[in-house]
């Protein structure tokens, strides 16, 4: 579970009532809102192995409470589903559809467990699993997560997501590796009540 | 005093001779031992995996009655205490720690595992493919994770062998961090016991260690004070099932025990009379265990708990020989007078028995030899042993009295017969009019394990994901390399049923041990560092890789080169007890028994597996198969042995008339103890065949007694008092079994108690002859 795909949800679920006070409480009950939400991204990743950055795009669906999808149109298709505890990878490079659960891949585990705390607005599990920094203002805030878990820290160093108002402008992720990634989104649709 | 001193030595020595053997005896409690010797190949495998295989070590835990969250951290806190002990092989909840092993295993030797090791993926082509790839994979959401494994496995070996070894079904469901059921209300672990599930005293020793390791693991667990603990398993089973025997035979043989003591303490008077009176039974028993383990080599469980019922009649013969002592008489002079009765009654059941030595089950056989030497012993030792240690002046005071009620029933036989005679006439048609079969034919009515333990079990198995194992394809070669090999050779037949929709999917031994050959094979097929090394740089041409990423790569494939092949003994516990239930050694052979899931249409599996010379075994089917077997050799052993009474009888009173006497009052009894039994839809089970078989055997020594009972007190009276004494103790021993929980117990203790009680009324109402005149 790659932290942009994170960041893309988090970023989608926009802010549904305009709070008084801004703190994570407040983003929290913005997230609980959403029902379902879809947008268009694009991602650059950097690794030590590679010489040169990635570049994809593609779309992102989310349906409350736990199923997120992330369809990559290019440069190679993919289709990363998450529902609930099940991941389901199809048309990859290999051709192959992969399923398995989270909990099978205990390092992306901790992730998944993250991922749907933002998305359902659970404060109590994302800050369980994530030192949770919300910074700035609504009008542009910066939510920067530390894994708490040793097993995510080896993946991810941190995710810093950045938003205005109700859109997220951009995600950077860090890994211990020296991998990098940073996702912008460009555009959102969604149906919070 | 010679010959009689000479048989007391005699049988003093045999019984020191047969006390040696049974001590020395190999007790056996495998279901597969007691069947037939004829079996197929799949029912002798699948019999022993379910008290010995793999799939015994299992035991099953739930963790209930607490939110989500406290049983996942009540979960973990007991894994972390089971793993701790040597008892458990694996302890699975779910958590990291769980799958950590074979993770490892798969990791470290990926080279020697994966099926993707050929030639052809190591060529600068195949590696240029599969970097490709891998560029590909780092623009998706696993590279983070890809990223970690990227560097010492470009070609994707690990991720292709753990979806392989991954089960075909989806597992249980996770919740905080752990296996729990679909609702959340359940944490659920799945254990693996160092002992075998027929090892009942390690799996008890397992289940105190899991109640021990769960209290000490709620009371560290904040808010856990509610939750409770269920385990279940063929150990949990076998455990239970023993507690409940233990408890339901001792304190059944306790009240039996008082019952039968206080009747015939009542007959004596006399408490050396009374020890006197177990011999003929104990010596009986003890002959018949030597028998059956120097015949057979071993004697079953199942012959050892089951003999002892089948000789209780050998209880009758010293009530007989005690109670028709009259007073004045001596014991010698009795047994002078009754022999011939009691040695035609004895071997009317020897010969009752016999027929089960022709039985193909082998536990039946044993039986049978058990039932015939332990007879033939006691009616010796009545005969040779007994009359010298009575004490002379011993007569059974209180008997007289004992037969009071029966003395009326016979002066008032003549309108009694017409009862009986309607009765009998009512039973047959019961019978005949009996709807829906007769026959039970659900296996798990006559399973000891109660209904809700096998709820449980059910329940625990469908939640933990672990699949119902119904087909299976067998096989067997002669060495557990060939049998690696053919597993292979299956691999892609099954995978191509697997495509086609036939199959959801297949579990192999060689997916998790490749033969020898194949693993010399993959690491023929790594080429050596300095190839390698070359082969990757033209191959990383035009990819953005780093020309140092893939070092670990080179690293690992180089010690994979000469690496020591894999075999049974390295691998983890979780992948060594899959292994292990998968192929099997079988005297001389080695057997796989690979199971397949989600089979759609069976017929056409079985037809592709017989192309590639594996059977394609349907369990339900075997066991089904085996059942009606079982019953229908016990039906016809039943029918084949009262034939052998009747002839038996016509031959030693060498008369029809006489014969068709003593055998209408045992049809009578047996049919209407038949009739009673299914009276109101109840079906007949086979061990109430079986009864059937007894009631016969000890009915038919009170109806011979009846039957050559001189008319005229005192002799008269005392004939009538023994058997009425030997069918009460009967009574009062089976019909307690009767209140037994284990179906086997509870189905021979009620059909014979009501047997050799009808038996007797129907004895004493047709046997008599015509012409004597009861006083």
């Amino acid at each position: 579970m790659r932290c942009p795909l994170l960041a893309a949800l988090l970023l989608i679920a926009p802010s549904a009532r305009a709070q008084s006070a801004w703190s994570l409480d407040a983003l929290m009950i913005q997230m609980a809102q959403v029902r379902t939400a879809s947008a268009s991204f694009t991602e650059q990743k950097t690794s030590p192995l590679l010489t040169a950055p990635l570049t994809t795009q593609g779309t992102l669906r989310y349906t409350a409470p736990a199923y997120m999808r992330k369809t990559t149109q290019g440069p190679a298709p993919q289709d990363f589903i998450l529902d609930h505890d099940r991941i389901t990878m199809s048309g990859g490079p290999d051709g192959k559809t992969h399923v398995f659960h989270a909990s099978d891949a205990p390092q992306i585990g901790g992730l998944v467990e993250g991922i749907r705390a933002v998305l359902a607005g659970d404060e109590s599990m994302l800050t369980r699993l994530y030192n949770a920094q919300l910074g700035g203002d609504a009008a542009n805030w910066q939510l920067q997560l530390t894994p708490l878990d040793p097993k995510v820290a080896k993946l991810v160093h941190s995710i810093t997501i950045a938003g205005s108002g109700e859109r997220i402008t951009g995600i950077d992720t860090a890994s211990p590796d020296g991998s990098d990634s940073h996702m912008s989104i460009t555009e959102t649709v969604s149906d919070a009540p | 005093m010679r010959p009689e001193r000479l048989a007391l030595g005699l049988w003093l020595a045999l019984l020191v001779l047969c006390g040696v053997i049974d001590a020395r005896s190999d007790y056996r409690t495998q279901m597969g031992d007691f069947l037939p010797h004829s079996a197929s190949l799949a029912q002798q495998v699948l019999a022993g995996q379910v008290n010995g295989g793999a799939a015994s070590h299992i035991l099953l835990v739930s963790l209930k009655g607490a939110p989500t969250a406290t049983l996942a951290a009540l979960s973990e806190d007991l894994a972390g205490r089971l793993r701790q002990k040597g008892a458990f092989i694996d302890v699975m909840n779910g958590d990291d720690q769980s799958l950590a092993p074979v993770q490892d295993f798969v990791w470290r030797n990926r080279y020697l595992l994966s099926d993707g090791v050929t030639p052809a993926r190591f060529t600068v082509e195949g590696l240029h493919t599969a970097l490709t790839s891998d560029i590909g994979l780092l623009g998706t959401d696993l590279a983070p994770v890809l990223g970690q494994s990227l560097p010492a496995d470009p070609t994707g070996e690990a991720l292709n062998l753990m979806s392989a070894l991954a089960p075909a079904n989806t597992g249980p469901a996770i919740n905080d961090g752990v296996w729990t059921s679909p609702s959340g209300d359940a944490a659920l672990l799945f254990l693996h016991s160092a002992a075998a599930g027929f090892d009942l005293d390690a799996q008890q020793r397992d289940l105190g260690l899991i109640d021990t390791a769960f209290a000490a693991a709620r009371a560290e667990t904040p808010g856990s004070q509610a939750a409770s603990l269920e385990v279940s398993g063929p150990g949990v089973f076998g455990v239970r099932t023993r507690d409940v025997t233990k408890h339901d035979v001792t304190r059944l043989s306790i009240l039996a025990t008082i019952g039968a003591v206080s009747l015939l303490a009542f007959a004596y008077r006399s408490p050396r009379v009374l020890l006197l009176g177990l011999l003929p039974i104990a010596s009986g028993a003890l002959a018949a265990i030597a028998a059956v383990s120097l015949s057979f080599g071993f004697v079953h469980g199942i012959t050892l708990g089951f003999g002892v019922t089948l000789i209780g009649e050998a209880m009758d013969y010293a009530i007989y020989l005690f109670t028709q002592t009259a007073q004045g008489d001596t014991a010698r002079d009795t047994l002078t007078r009754i022999w011939p009765t009691l040695r035609l009654g004895a071997l009317t059941s020897v010969a009752g028995f016999a027929a089960m030595l022709g039985s193909s089950f082998t536990g039946f056989a044993q039986l049978g030899l058990f039932s015939i030497v332990g007879l033939i012993a006691a009616a010796a030792v009545t005969r040779f042993v007994l009359p010298p240690l009575v004490p002379k002046q011993f007569f059974a005071v209180g008997a007289g009295s004992i037969a009071k009620p029966l003395g009326w029933l016979i002066r008032h036989r003549r309108p009694a017969r017409g009862v009986a005679v309607t009765a009998l006439v009512a039973a047959l048609a019961a019978l005949l009019s009996h709807r829906g079969g007769m026959w039970d034919e659900n296996l798990l009515d006559l399973s000891p394990i109660p209904a809700a333990a096998q709820a449980l079990d059910t329940k625990l198995r469908h939640e933990l994901g672990v699949p119902d194992q119904r087909y299976f394809a067998v096989f067997q070669a002669p060495s557990a390399q060939q049998a690696l090999a053919k597993s292979e050779a299956l691999a892609p037949v099954l995978a191509g049923l697997k495509s086609a929709g036939l199959l959801g999917g297949y579990d192999l031994p060689s997916t998790i041990l490749p033969s020898d050959t194949t693993q010399r094979a993959r690491q023929a097929a790594l080429p050596n560092e300095a190839t390698l090394t070359a082969r990757l740089a033209q191959a990383q041409a035009g990819l953005p890789f780093r020309a140092d990423a893939f070092a670990p790569f080179l690293k690992d494939v180089t010690a994979a080169r000469t690496a020591p092949l894999l075999n049974a003994a390295n691998l983890p516990p979780a992948l060594a007890l899959r292994f292990g239930s998968m192929l099997v050694q079988n005297g001389a052979d080695w057997v796989v028994t690979a199971p397949l899931s989600g089979v759609t249409d069976p017929a056409k599996v079985a037809q592709h597996l017989s192309g590639s010379r594996a059977d394609f075994v349907d369990l339900d089917h075997e066991s089904a198969t085996l059942m009606s077997t079982f019953q229908h050799e016990a039906v016809t052993l039943a029918i084949v042995g009262s034939l052998a009474i009747l002839a038996l009888l016509v031959v030693g009173l060498r008369s029809f008339r006489r014969a068709a006497r003593v055998a209408l009052p045992l049809i009578a009894a047996v049919t209407i103890t038949a009739a009673l039994l299914t009276l109101g839809g109840g079906k007949l089970s086979i061990f109430m065949v079986t009864g059937f078989l007894l009631i016969v055997a000890i009915g038919s020594n009170y109806c011979l007694f009846f039957e050559r009972a001189e008319p005229g007190p005192p002799a008269w009276e005392r004939a009538i008092a023994s058997i009425v004494l030997a069918n009460l103790c009967t009574v009062a021993a089976y019909g307690l079994m009767a209140l037994s929980r284990i179906p086997v117990l509870h189905d021979i203790g009620v059909t014979v108690a009501t047997g050799t009680f009808l038996s007797l009324v129907c004895g004493a109402v047709l046997s008599l002859p015509g012409k004597g005149r009861a006083p």
